[in-house]
């Protein structure tokens, strides 16, 4: 998708800038641009729950004009799945980025587990000492469609999940994701898990899981097991989930499917000699909006209040605020 | 349950045990059973939402329970020898007897309950008949009953018209084609079918989980017929119920959710009651298979004359 950045941040330049009274500069648009994105995508959230509620009282349409099916495709393109990390107990930590956890599931059967060797790149997985064809007595071979999980704590990929797409040799793997590997891999541990037999983990209240332990009916067992957040732990700053039964300990196992918050949008820029920055879509730390084209507007809208109160100019915090109103009447 | 291939039915796919998957079709498991409520029932545009899955669980397994007391028809058999203790240790899923039989001669002999009781709890007491206490303050109590004694050395007698009976190898005299004895017969103008039975008797203790027999069963086989209440010993992935009272489940889950729920109107949890109600009647005709072939069978014998 053509980058938006560079025009929502042009068109805001456009408005606000009046007899160059009205400049912003890219880090000032930047930090707008991350306050109108985290804005928009929240109320994604509370739509969803109003358009299900006229859904329920039939007065949203189907086809072009269910609405709930279109925030569902936005809100799902934040859907991120990652292996939960553990420190050897039932204890697991969440990944740093999640919005809200959707799902918790539980992988019971373990195909294999190891440690990436020298010569992994990309989607190319080695581990020298693996055993993927299952040549060696009793070893269960690894077939394509199973789950790969980063287990390392720490780490730029820790808890990243791949599929496996082929067995190339015993030893090597092609996986689904490049997001896998790291460029120092070699403390990179890894468990393979059979996609059969999956359960999901129910989020439970700290108040109840106390009484669901203690009745055989309702206590969790590995087909139904449960899991209560907490708060961040002696190692971790982030919240953690503790899972029932204890006897789910296994790194990898439990994989979360959540929904992460957008990325920092970042407008790069080349500063030339005139002083004019230049938009740099290559820097390194480019970052684009991740909200579909179809809010530009609303980030627009925004990001001029944000720039109308910076720059003390009343009439363009008010124009945005009006056309925010706008805008959100004419979709509810 | 996944769908399987005949090798797998028959055979386990060449692994242990080989019965594993015998008979595994008429069933569908509890992890089904949750998985297909929740994908059918629960929703955002469904009479049920937010509603967590450890709910559905419980109704899921109270159910099955429910079912497994009566309609299901899910009987359980226990074969044990009875020693001279004339004790019989319910089994550990055991929850209400549904028949208990000897068998002895290669023939299974129907026992009957004992309309009487066969045990009891006993205090000990000093001469005066004051109940004796230990220093804590607890009763002190024999370890069997005068009554357990009796029963268990032979010595008690029995109303039934067994080898304990009061009467058994009494002997009488017959004159003028009319029989006498010597012991109070009373007004004894007939035979008591209640109690007019030769096999041994037993009385269960539920809470002491154990039965007890009359004398006459020690060193005897005795086959327990029992029902449980289809928990499987905790093991959620054996719990399954017949396919036959699968929609029942659903609604009988349907209904009380529903009822349980704030808000819910009452014409919907009565629909709902009805159609539990309707679909477990269903459930039990279509198990109890009556069918022309076999009524055919039973109504054969319907002119025969019993002299």
């Amino acid at each position: 998708m053509a980058s938006i950045i560079n025009t929502v941040r042009a068109t805001v330049l456009s408005i606000a800038n009046k007899n160059n009274y009205g400049y912003i500069t890219p880090n000032d648009f930047n930090l707008y641009a991350k306050q109108a994105q985290l804005d928009i995508f929240e109320d994604y959230f509370y739509q969803y729950n109003s358009w299900i509620v006229k859904q329920n009282a039939r007065v949203s349409g189907s086809n072009y004009a269910n609405i709930v099916k279109s925030l569902v495709e936005v809100i799902d393109s934040f859907s991120s799945t990652k292996g939960l990390i553990n420190t050897g107990i039932n204890l697991f930590d969440l990944p740093d980025d999640y919005y809200l956890i959707d799902k918790v599931n539980y992988y019971p059967n373990i195909t294999t587990t190891g440690t990436i060797t020298f010569g992994s790149i990309g989607t190319t997985l080695i581990d020298s000492a693996a055993n993927f064809l299952g040549l060696v007595g009793g070893s269960i071979p690894v077939k394509p469609g199973m789950l790969i999980t980063n287990t390392s704590a720490g780490g730029l990929y820790s808890g990243a999940s791949a599929f496996v797409v082929s067995v190339d040799s015993n030893t090597q793997l092609t996986i689904s994701s490049n997001d896998f590997l790291t460029g120092s891999f070699g403390d990179t541990s890894y468990t393979i898990l059979n996609t059969k037999g999956i359960t999901e983990v129910e989020r439970v209240s700290q108040n109840k899981i106390f009484y669901l332990n203690s009745t055989p009916l309702t206590s969790p067992g590995l087909l139904f097991p449960a899991y209560v957040l907490g708060g961040a732990n002696n190692i971790n700053t982030g919240n953690t989930i503790t899972v029932y039964p204890e006897s789910i300990v296994n790194a990898g196992t439990v994989v979360s499917q959540y929904i992460r918050y957008p990325k920092d949008p970042n407008w790069t820029y080349a500063t030339l000699a005139a002083g004019e920055p230049l938009f740099d879509e290559s820097a390194a730390d480019y970052q684009d909006f991740e909200l579909p084209l179809s809010d530009q507007v609303n980030i627009i809208n925004k990001i001029l209040q944000y720039a109308g109160m910076s720059i003390r100019e009343v009439t363009l915090t008010q124009f945005g605020q009006v056309q925010d109103q706008l805008d959100d009447k004419q979709q509810s | 349950m996944a769908y399987i291939t005949d090798y797998q039915y028959y055979e386990n796919g060449g692994l242990n045990p080989e019965d594993e998957n015998w008979g595994s079709y008429q069933y569908v498991s509890l992890n089904d059973i949750v998985n297909n409520f929740i994908v059918m029932y629960v929703g955002n545009d469904k009479l049920i939402n937010n509603v967590e899955r450890y709910n559905i669980l419980f109704h899921a397994k109270r159910a099955v329970q429910e079912l497994n007391y009566d309609s299901l028809k899910e009987i359980k058999i226990l074969e044990l020898q009875v020693c001279d203790t004339l004790r019989f240790v319910l089994p550990p899923d055991y929850v209400n007897w549904v028949r208990i039989s000897m068998y002895k001669n290669g023939t299974l002999f129907p026992l009957t309950e004992n309309i009487q009781t066969n045990w009891s709890n006993a205090y000990l007491q000093d001469n005066n008949c004051r109940i004796l206490f230990d220093q804590d303050g607890n009763i002190l109590k024999p370890e069997n009953s005068t009554l357990d004694i009796d029963r268990i050395t032979g010595s008690k007698k029995s109303i039934y018209l067994n080898q304990q009976s009061a009467y058994n190898g009494q002997e009488g005299y017959f004159y003028n084609g009319i029989w006498y004895f010597e012991y109070p017969v009373g007004a004894r103008y007939g035979l008591n079918t209640e109690t007019a039975n030769a096999n041994p008797t037993f009385k269960i203790n539920k809470k002491g989980g154990v039965i007890n027999f009359s004398s006459d069963v020690s060193g005897e086989l005795i086959v327990l017929e029992y029902v449980s209440d289809g928990m499987e010993n905790g093991d959620d992935s054996e719990i399954s119920v017949n396919k036959l009272f699968e929609e029942f489940i659903y609604s009988y889950m349907k209904y009380v959710i529903l009822s349980s729920k704030y808000g819910i109107q009452e014409y919907i949890i009565n629909r709902s009651r009805k159609e539990k109600s309707a679909l477990l009647r269903n459930a039990k005709l279509r198990l109890s298979n009556i069918h022309p072939g076999r009524l055919l069978m039973n109504l054969r014998g319907q002119n025969k004359w019993i002299k």
